[in-house]
């Protein structure tokens, strides 16, 4: 296992790795754990089961009131992988995920480079910038949400200032627009994210080998191409990876901001699986959206697996 | 006279440029940045009649805060529908204080044993635990509405906060485990040798020493809940139960022109998480950077 460490605050990186004998706790350590394993077990391991088995089954208000859950093989998934909107979520999602993820990385790529380099204030620049990151996704939507208004948005007041458009643009009402405002959003919420973990990783990097570059004449540009970005690469593949997985999920900032509209254009899988269950009550076939999130979650974190482990070998 | 060696030698007027220079980047940059956390405060202190000026007033010379009297129940003679402002904060705090309460219950022996204790399947358990994490909220949802229907726990505070444990909790552990990492432990040894329990010297000795992680994770909990919306959206119909989160969500469904009561809601959500987090920023940066062990 391999540990990023954030190299700034030495007191913390400090890692002990193997406590001693005289506390190696026994058997008895195992009831430390046990009433989280059992938590885990029941609110977590258990639902995960129960989508699986609902995918398979027909649940509907009417059923789940009688408590009859027949089995309707794989119904559920010809039902809603068949139907346009799955199409269209299907697509927006991807489109909003990699979208999403390569803005983030790459700002949050140039403000870890910048906060890594030595200047004053450095490090209140680089608090600051990390206020965002536990922000409730909610609140993010309504702030956005005022700022693209299009009567009084202090977006389309800007861009009307400095003259890159001429009329008031209707961020959240044209359907391409609505995908490209909520993706906008999405970076602006996933900025800290990425510059931690890209910072953590850029803090790490052994100085000598830059040292001796420089004694080699070394351009900044050669430095950055042929040492931090190899040297980075477990960090940049796991901040892509993780970014991927968390921006798959992402629902509230779209549910607060367009619901999924105007019309379908900003419907991506997790408002649909919503939908499905909780507008449509058709619980089976919200389950059947969610076995394909968990598939497309499982493929990425295997690739992501591999690639790792022949790093290694 | 003799020169000082120990002088940092003076920056050549090239670097100080260059300096400069990543400066003024770097504040351009968090400018920009702050900008919408900026615009959210900035809004919700204007009048409603200069929130639709243009241009419009960057800072509010003259803050108005009569949305937030109105919010928190002293309504102008004008208002239409009251914004019930005390009773989401009130369902707020019941959450959040729920879900840290279960959390750190969970978490804090989970995190000592997988510190010290050399137990076969530490490891597997760390695994699931950083995959619990990346479960999405949604795929959660569904199952549990259905589970906690059954145990008839729907239109019940405690649902919410079961589900927002089960979220908070691996980065609770993730964060205390390395805090408890770094504890010595000879001196843990010697509160045992003389012939204290091990659950008196985790608390006696341990936990003082462990202190700013518990205080992290402890906000961290508490915030989990305090901002919860999915799961809130789905358990809670009952308008009384209702969070600050949904508080917002129908605001903006009655009010949707009413910018500075929007504003002033997301604010209170808002604040006390932005000032938790550059308070406590490193602790977290660990979790974070820990929690992305490969």
């Amino acid at each position: 296992m391999k540990v990023i460490e954030w190299r700034a605050n030495p007191k913390l990186s400090k890692v002990i790795r193997f406590p001693g004998e005289a506390l190696s706790g026994g058997r008895s350590g195992y009831l430390f754990l046990l009433p989280t394993a059992v938590f885990l077990v029941v609110i977590i391991g258990y639902p995960l089961f129960d989508t699986i088995r609902l995918a398979f089954q027909e649940v509907t208000l009417r059923t789940l009131a009688s408590g009859e859950r027949p089995y309707i093989g794989l119904d559920n998934f010809r039902n809603v992988i068949n139907t346009s909107e799955f199409k269209l979520a299907f697509r927006h999602s991807m489109v909003f995920t990699i979208t999403s993820i390569t803005f983030q990385f790459t700002i949050g790529l140039g403000l870890a480079l910048l906060y890594n380099k030595a200047f004053p204030l450095r490090h209140l620049f680089r608090g600051l910038t990390l206020s965002g990151w536990r922000i409730p996704p909610i609140v993010c939507g309504t702030i956005f949400l005022w700022l693209f208004n299009f009567d009084y948005g202090f977006i389309n007041f800007f861009l009307l200032k400095t003259g890159i458009i001429q009329e008031p643009v209707r961020w959240l009402l044209k359907p391409n627009l609505a995908l490209a405002s909520v993706i906008i959003t999405n970076i602006w919420l996933g900025i800290p994210f990425n510059v931690i973990l890209l910072a953590s990783g850029l803090a790490s990097l052994p100085e000598d080998v830059y040292e001796a570059a420089t004694v080699d004449g070394a351009t900044p540009t050669q430095k950055l191409a042929h040492l931090t970005i190899p040297m980075m690469k477990p960090t940049i593949l796991a901040t892509l990876i993780l970014g991927f997985i968390y921006t798959l999920r992402v629902f509230d900032v779209i549910w607060v901001m367009t619901g999924g509209g105007p019309v379908n254009a900003t419907e991506v899988l997790p408002t649909l699986a919503y939908r499905e269950t909780f507008e449509h009550f058709n619980f089976g076939e919200g389950a059947a959206v969610s076995v394909v999130i968990l598939g497309i979650l499982l493929v990425v974190s295997l690739l992501y697996v591999r690639t790792t482990h022949e790093e290694v070998m | 006279m003799a020169p000082n060696f120990f002088a940092a030698p003076r920056p050549k007027p090239r670097k100080m440029l260059n300096q400069g220079l990543l400066f003024l980047i770097a504040l351009v940059a968090t400018i920009i940045y702050i900008f919408p956390l900026f615009w959210m405060v900035s809004t919700s202190l204007k009048a409603p009649a200069d929130i639709l000026r243009d241009p419009p007033i960057i800072f509010p010379s003259d803050p108005n805060i009569a949305i937030y009297k109105e919010i928190f129940g002293q309504p102008p003679a004008t208002a239409q529908v009251p914004i019930e402002g005390l009773l989401y904060m009130k369902n707020s705090l019941y959450l959040g204080l729920g879900t840290m309460l279960l959390t750190m219950v969970l978490a804090v022996p989970t995190a000592y044993a997988l510190a010290r204790f050399r137990l076969r399947g530490n490891k597997l358990f760390m695994v699931l635990l950083l995959l619990t994490q990346m479960l999405p909220e949604v795929l959660l949802v569904i199952p549990l509405f259905i589970f906690f229907r059954d145990l008839t726990l729907i239109n019940k505070h405690l649902s919410v906060i079961l589900a927002d444990t089960a979220m908070a909790l691996p980065f609770s552990v993730i964060i205390l485990r390395t805090s408890f990492l770094q504890v010595p432990r000879d001196l843990e040894e010697a509160a045992l040798i003389d012939g204290a329990s091990r659950l008196r010297a985790l608390w006696k000795v341990i936990v003082p020493l462990v202190r700013p992680g518990l205080i992290a994770v402890t906000l961290f909990a508490f915030l989990y809940g305090w901002g919860d919306f999915v799961f809130s959206l789905s358990f809670l119909q009952n308008k009384e139960l209702h969070p600050l989160a949904l508080g917002i969500y129908n605001f903006v469904g009655y009010y949707r022109t009413r910018w500075e009561g929007v504003m002033a809601f997301s604010t209170i959500i808002a604040l006390p998480v932005v000032i938790t987090i550059l308070a406590l920023q490193r602790y977290y940066v660990t979790g974070l950077t820990a929690g992305s062990v490969k």
